[in-house]
């Protein structure tokens, strides 16, 4: 899951990193990059969380009392 | 890509329908279809319940036909806001409105509690009786107005909208499931099953947010 | 607007931890280091993470993403001096993410959380109040026109004191360990966020980072007007310590009394838009 996350990340940062560049040379509207931006921020966030968290752990029922 | 007031705004042609987009409704919109999108593909969560005492616990299993049902209304209830959000035309934003309330009583109806039964009654009988301000509202525009759409009142060539006609489309939709009476609709959130019961809260909190740009108009 | 939106995350996290440190002093505790709460978001970040067996994880996970995403539409609409209503919605909006973590995952601590933030309603109406009395002054929610009135007119504070007042209560009943932070009061262990663990609570972090910056600078925006960013930063930092203050000398809440608290300033701020509305202040 990892690997997969660490790609998610990495596809979220060259997208805002490609609407970045064609902002700058103004072939992008600004509503529509700040658009891919709320789009890609949280993917990128929990996309690279999710990449470099501890490995193991497995599911489990929610916490139920001390 | 027109303007209005200093708003611009986006006229989709949709049959005879009148819809159309502002950053405003857009960004309600596409708030609707998210969570509309999460009734679509997930499932519900199993709630867990403790038994006090110890370290028991049972989990509640929503049964594939009760699911079937519930997240049908949720869908419906999901359009019935979308529609709500980007409709140029009052009647149809006062039909949306009614749809959605008749929906969330809908996505509780299937569960097995009194609770959520005796909340979902109540709330129905709410519901029901705000469809009267709200329609009468509507009535109120088309009269003193002589039109429904909302492009056409806020371009200000026609009469003024009456304060008593605002008040009653805001009244209809407050009776939807806003303060104060939202109170049965929390009781509503003891069923389980969230993807769906969370429609039930956003569709009213979406409607209210809409009807707010609607009153501004005319 | 990357770097801009980073250092409002990193930011928002820094006042956040000026709250915990403020509130710690005034208790007489020595406190955590002002950036605890940036540690924090690193530290759940770095944790095992899963989804619990019981959980809707569509919703569970989704709702992360959806709590990050709407708060960096609302600094987007901040930075370019957007509508003063689509923050509004966001704001409101708000309790459907707290719904959907406090729902999703089948807890039962989640689930009262999640119940209490719909109770908690009432907390949004008086913002809309506040708007709306703004607007009977600027005659446009645009912020970028609101800064314009000011301009003219001078801070909107004084025009319209009980506005913003209203709007300090709005920010303060979102405030962690404030009068009105039923929704993760401790007795629900940590209320709709209790079984957000790890990757999905450092996202939380985020979220909860950039909404203090954003609705602090839409505070400033609007109430004292366009200043140089220095002073942007010292005003924040101010209101976050006047706010500190207001949670560490009053208790928590009941549910029904914060609602209760919450419907009278309602009904004061009605009267206060009625005042204005009829008597054609403006």
């Amino acid at each position: 899951m990892q690997k997969h996350a660490a790609r998610i990340a990495w596809a979220g940062v060259c997208i805002s990193a490609g609407v970045v560049i064609l902002h700058m040379a103004g072939s992008v509207p600004l509503w529509a990059y700040a658009a891919v931006l709320v789009l890609m921020f949280p993917v990128i966030i929990i996309g690279i969380c999710l990449w470099w968290m501890a490995k193991g752990g497995k599911e489990d029922i929610p916490f139920i009392g001390y | 890509m027109s303007n209005l007031a200093g708003i611009p705004y986006y006229v989709l042609e949709f049959g005879d329908e009148l819809v159309y987009f502002t950053p405003y409704t857009i960004t309600l919109f596409l708030l609707a279809l998210t969570f509309t999108i999460f009734v679509l593909v997930s499932r519900p969560e199993r709630q867990v319940d403790i038994a006090f005492g110890g370290d028991a616990y049972t989990t509640k299993e929503i049964t594939i036909s009760e699911m079937r049902f519930r997240r049908f209304m949720a869908i419906a209830c999901g359009l019935a806001s979308m529609g709500a959000m980007v409709t140029g035309d009052i009647f149809n934003f006062t039909l949306f409105t009614a749809m959605v309330g008749i929906t969330n009583v809908g996505i509780v109806a299937a569960v097995k509690s009194p609770h959520v039964q005796n909340a979902a009654f109540q709330y129905g009988l709410v519901a029901l009786t705000a469809t009267v301000p709200l329609f009468g509202g509507a009535a109120v525009y088309a009269a003193a107005t002589g039109s429904l759409s909302m492009i056409e009142l806020a371009k200000g060539t026609l009469p003024a909208v009456p304060f008593v006609a605002k008040a009653f489309l805001v009244l209809g939709v407050i009776g939807e499931g806003m303060a104060p009476f939202y109170a049965a609709k929390a009781e509503m959130f003891r069923a389980p099953g969230a993807p769906y019961v969370i429609m039930c809260s956003l569709s009213s909190l979406l409607i209210f947010l809409r009807v707010i740009e609607v009153v501004m108009l005319g | 607007m990357i770097a801009e939106l980073v250092l409002a995350t990193v930011f928002g996290l820094l006042l956040l931890g000026i709250h915990r440190k403020v509130i710690a002093r005034i208790q007489r505790r020595p406190g955590p280091p002002v950036w605890q709460e940036i540690l924090h978001m690193l530290k759940f970040s770095f944790k095992s993470t899963w989804v619990p067996a019981t959980a809707s994880a569509t919703l569970f996970i989704g709702v992360v993403l959806v709590a990050i995403g709407i708060w960096t539409a609302a600094f987007f609409v901040v930075f370019t001096g957007g509508s003063l209503l689509v923050v509004f919605a966001i704001y409101m909006l708000h309790k459907i993410v707290e719904h959907g973590f406090g729902l999703s995952s089948g807890s039962p601590y989640g689930k009262f959380g999640g119940v209490r933030s719909v109770i908690s309603a009432a907390s949004e109406i008086p913002l809309f109040v506040s708007v709306a009395a703004i607007a009977i002054f600027t005659r446009s929610f645009t912020l970028s026109d609101i800064v314009l009135y000011q301009q003219v007119h001078g801070p909107l504070l004084f025009i319209a004191f009980p506005a913003a007042i209203a709007m300090y209560l709005v920010i303060l009943s979102k405030m962690p360990s404030g009068p009105f932070s039923i929704v993760e009061s401790k007795e629900l262990v940590s209320g709709y966020k209790t079984e957000h663990f790890g990757v999905w609570r450092a996202g939380l972090e985020v979220c909860n980072g950039l909404k203090t910056t954003v609705l602090f600078s839409t505070f400033i925006l609007v109430f004292i007007g366009q200043v140089p960013i220095l002073w942007m930063v010292v005003g924040m930092v101010l209101l976050v310590i006047s706010l500190s203050f207001a949670c560490a000398l009053t208790p928590m809440l009941s549910p029904f009394d914060s609602v209760t608290v919450q419907t009278i300033v309602t009904g004061l701020m009605l009267c206060y838009g009625t005042f204005l509305y009829v008597g054609g202040v403006a």
